[in-house]
C-alpha cells in the first residue's frame, strides 16, 4: 500500500513516515500543500494522510483541487478541533478526520479501514477458501495454519486480494507497493509472487500475461 | 426565589396601597363628619321643635280645660303655674308621636322643684337626667344620650323638662351611609391598587427585558444586545451603557477564547510529534543510534514547548496588566543595550554584523519588558534578515528606537499580518524549532502597554525596518 503524508512540521513528518514505514506501507512525502497536490494528482495513492495547516496550500484547498477527479481516501490530520472545522473538512471531501495529538495505533486502525473501504472491503478478515488475510494483525492462514510471509509479500497479497477479481498490472504493483526512495527494488516482483504462489498454492494468483496478476 | 418585600414591583404597589388609602381616607372622613355634624344639628333642631309643639299643644290644652279661647302659646310663667296647678293628660294630636317604643318615638317628662313628675308620656325611658331649677332664669340645654337625642330645659317658676326623641332610625341612616362611603373608598381603592399594578408592571418591564437579555447573554448567548430603541430614555441610557459593558466583555472574552484556542493550536503538533515519536521508538527493540535520535527529537520538541509557553505567559502577561503609564524612569539606551549584549553572539554565528547608535533615551516603563522587545525585533532581524543596525534617540517629545537590517525585507503581503500570533512571514520555516511565532506579537502588546507603537515597513533601499515610538518621559 502507497500512502502520501502530506506534513509540514519536520518532525513529525520523520516521526510519521517511520511509523508508517515500518507498518511497511510504501510513504511518500511533501511538506506544503502544493507538492502535496502535485503528488496526489501524479500518483494512484491508497490513502493520503493530509495536514490541514499548510503553508502554501492550506488542507482544505488542497482536497478541494482532488475531488471529485481523484476518489483517493484522505485522512485528514490537524490541530483544528472545532466541529465546524471537522464539517468543513469532511464535506470538502475528507473520508475521516483525526485532530492532533492523535494515538499511533488509531491513525493506523483508521487508515487501515480507509484503504479497506476504498477497495470495497468492510471487514479487516477476508477469507477466500481456505486463505484467510487478517489486515489488522497483518497475518495470513491457510486452514486454520499461519504461514509466515515477509512483509513486501504480505503487501502484494493484500494488495492483490483487496482488489479480488480484478487484474492488476504490475506497474499498478510497482505504484502502490513501493514509494519514491524504494525503486532499485521493483524488479523483485516476479519473485514475490513466486514465493507467494510457493507458501500457498500456484493457483491463489494468476498471471495474465501481458496484463498482470489477478487473485480471482 | 426573594421575599415578596425585595421585589420592586411589590414594594411600589405596597406603597401606593398605602398612599391611595390615606388619600381616600383623608378625603371621606370630613365629608362623613359634616354629614353627622348636620344630622346631629336637625335632631337638635327638630327634639327643639318637638318640644314647643309640646308646649303649645299643651297650653291649648290647659287653656281649653279652663275653658278659655286658643290664644297661642302661653308665656311660660304662666305655663308652669297653670300645669303645677292641674296635671292633664297628653293631648290627642300628640299622643301618636309621644307613645309606643318604635324607633323614632317622642317622648317627655315633667317634673316639679321638688322632683315629682307632673306630666310624663307612657314611654319615657327610667333614669331621665333633669336640669336643676335655677331660681332666676331658664336653664335648657340639648344632649345626645345613647340612641336618643333630648332637650332638657327648666324654668324658674319651678319645672323641669325632658322632651326627647328616639333617633335609631338617625343612627341607622347614618351608619348605612358611612357604610357606603366605606364601599365606595374600597372600591376606589382596589381600582387604583389594580391601576397601579398595571402601572408598575409597564414601568419594570422593559428591566425585565433587559434581564431577560443579560440571562441569555450569561447563558453563552454573547452576540445577543438590548434594543435601547424599546427603552424609554432613562433605561435606554442603562441599556447603552450595559451594551457597551457587553461589548467590552464579549471582546475580552473573544480575545480569551482565541488565546487559548492559538495555544492548543501550537501545541498539538509539538505533542502529536512526542506521541508519534514515542510510541514509535516503544514498538520493538531499537539499535541506540535509533532511540538517540528518538531522544534527540523528543528533547527539541520539548524544548519548543517550553518556549512556547514562556512566551505565551509574556503575552498573557501583557494583554493582562493595565498599561504602564507609571513605570519607572528608564534610559531606553541602556535597555537596548543590556537587551543587544547576548544576541551578539548569535550575530557573530552567522556572519553577521550588529551595530548600535545608541544616544540617552528616558521614557517610563518597565524595563524587563522593554528588553525583551528589542531582543525580539533585533533576534528576528539577524535570522531573517542580514547586518542590523539598531539606531535610538530622542525626537519632538517621543523616544525612538530603530531595528533596520539589509535582508529581503518582509513580503508586501505578509506586512499587515506579521505581527499577529503565530503568523509566520516564510511559511518555509513554519514548524521550525526556534520560532514560536508569538515575538513580534509580544513585541506589539509590550509597546501598547507602554502607550507607544510599533511599525513594520520595508526600507527602500532593501530591508526591513521595525520602528517603536514610546512617549518621553516628563513630556
Amino acid at each position: 500500500m502507497r500512502i502520501l503524508l502530506v506534513e509540514d512540521d519536520p518532525h513529525l513528518r520523520r516521526s510519521l513516515a517511520a511509523t508508517l514505514r515500518e507498518e511497511n506501507y510504501a510513504v511518500d512525502v511533501a511538506e506544503d500543500g502544493e507538492e502535496g497536490l502535485s503528488k496526489a494528482l501524479d500518483y494512484g495513492y491508497d490513502a493520503i494522510v493530509l495536514d490541514g495547516m499548510l503553508p502554501r496550500l492550506d488542507g482544505w484547498e488542497v482536497l478541494k483541487r482532488l475531488r471529485p477527479g481523484t476518489a483517493t481516501p484522505v485522512l485528514m490530520l490537524t490541530a483544528r478541533d472545532t466541529v465546524r472545522d471537522r464539517v468543513r473538512g469532511l464535506d470538502g471531501g475528507a473520508d475521516d478526520y483525526l485532530t492532533k495529538p492523535f494515538d499511533g495505533e488509531e491513525l493506523l486502525a483508521r487508515l487501515r479501514a480507509l484503504i479497506r473501504r476504498a477497495a470495497g472491503q468492510t471487514r479487516s478478515r477476508i477469507e477466500i477458501g481456505p486463505l484467510v488475510l487478517d489486515t489488522a494483525s497483518r497475518t495470513v492462514t491457510v486452514a486454520g495454519r499461519e504461514v509466515s510471509v515477509t512483509a513486501r509479500e504480505y503487501g502484494l497479497l493484500e494488495y492483490l486480494v483487496l482488489h479480488r477479481g480484478r487484474v492488476v498490472t504490475r506497474t499498478t504493483l510497482y505504484d502502490h507497493l513501493f514509494d519514491e526512495e524504494d525503486r532499485s527494488l521493483s524488479n523483485l516482483l516476479d519473485v514475490h509472487v513466486s514465493n507467494l504462489r510457493k507458501k500457498l498454492g500456484i493457483e491463489l494468483i494468476e498471471t495474465r500475461r501481458g496484463h498482470g496478476y489477478i487473485v480471482p | 426565589m426573594k421575599s415578596l418585600f425585595q421585589s420592586l414591583r411589590w414594594r411600589i404597589q405596597a406603597w401606593h396601597a398605602l398612599l391611595l388609602f390615606l388619600v381616600i381616607g383623608a378625603s371621606m372622613l370630613p365629608a362623613l363628619h359634616f354629614a353627622h355634624e348636620s344630622m346631629q344639628r336637625r335632631l337638635e333642631d327638630e327634639v327643639q321643635r318637638l318640644g314647643r309643639n309640646l308646649m303649645r299643644s299643651l297650653s291649648r290644652e290647659l287653656r281649653t280645660a279652663a275653658g278659655e279661647e286658643d290664644r297661642g302659646p302661653m308665656v311660660p310663667s304662666e305655663f308652669v303655674r297653670r300645669l303645677l296647678a292641674s296635671p292633664i293628660a297628653l293631648p290627642a294630636d300628640l299622643a301618636d308621636s309621644f307613645q309606643g317604643d318604635e324607633p323614632g318615638h317622642a317622648y317627655a317628662s315633667f317634673r316639679n322643684a321638688e322632683g315629682e313628675t307632673v306630666f310624663q308620656t307612657a314611654n319615657a325611658p327610667a333614669g331621665l337626667a333633669f336640669l336643676p331649677v335655677h331660681e332666676k332664669e331658664y336653664q335648657g340645654e340639648t344632649r345626645f344620650v345613647g340612641h336618643r337625642c333630648e332637650q332638657a330645659s327648666s324654668f324658674p317658676e319651678g319645672l323641669a323638662v325632658v322632651v326627647g326623641r328616639d333617633i335609631s332610625p338617625d343612627i341607622d341612616r347614618m351608619r348605612t351611609m358611612a357604610g357606603i362611603y366605606a364601599g365606595i373608598g374600597l372600591a376606589v381603592w382596589l381600582l387604583g391598587l389594580l391601576g397601579g399594578w398595571w402601572l408598575s408592571g409597564r414601568a419594570i418591564r422593559p428591566i425585565r427585558t433587559i434581564s431577560e437579555t443579560a440571562g441569555r447573554i450569561a447563558e453563552g448567548n454573547t452576540d445577543e444586545r438590548i434594543d435601547p430603541r424599546a427603552m424609554d430614555a432613562e433605561l435606554a441610557r442603562l441599556s447603552d451603557v450595559l451594551n457597551e459593558t457587553f461589548d467590552r466583555l464579549g471582546a475580552a472574552f473573544e480575545r480569551q477564547r482565541q488565546f487559548t484556542a492559538d495555544a492548543s493550536h501550537e501545541l498539538r503538533t509539538p505533542i502529536a510529534i512526542l506521541l508519534s515519536e514515542t510510541q514509535r521508538l516503544l514498538k520493538r527493540e531499537r539499535s541506540p543510534e535509533e532511540y538517540r535520535e528518538g531522544l534527540a527529537v523528543c528533547s527539541e520538541t520539548a524544548q519548543r514547548m517550553r518556549r512556547l509557553t514562556e512566551s505565551l505567559l509574556i503575552l498573557a502577561r501583557q494583554e493582562d496588566s493595565a498599561p504602564t503609564e507609571s513605570g519607572s524612569l528608564c534610559d531606553l539606551a541602556e535597555v537596548v543595550e543590556g537587551a543587544l549584549e547576548p544576541l551578539r553572539a548569535m550575530a557573530e554565528k552567522r556572519g553577521r554584523r550588529l551595530e548600535a547608535r545608541l544616544s540617552p533615551a528616558l521614557c517610563r516603563g518597565e524595563a524587563g519588558a522593554l528588553g525583551v522587545l528589542v531582543s525580539n525585533l533585533v533576534g528576528n532581524a539577524l535570522e531573517y534578515g542580514g547586518d542590523t543596525l539598531v539606531v535610538c534617540g530622542t525626537t519632538e517629545g517621543e523616544v525612538r528606537v530603530s531595528v533596520l537590517d539589509d535582508g529581503p525585507g518582509v513580503p508586501e503581503p505578509d506586512l499587515p499580518h506579521i505581527f499577529e500570533r503565530f503568523y509566520r512571514a516564510d511559511p518555509a520555516r513554519s514548524g521550525d524549532s526556534g520560532h514560536s511565532g508569538l515575538g513580534l506579537a509580544i513585541a506589539r502588546a509590550i509597546a501598547e502597554n507602554h502607550g507607544g507603537v510599533l511599525h513594520a515597513s520595508n526600507r527602500p533601499e532593501g530591508g526591513a525596518r521595525f520602528e517603536l515610538h514610546l512617549p518621553r518621559a516628563g513630556a
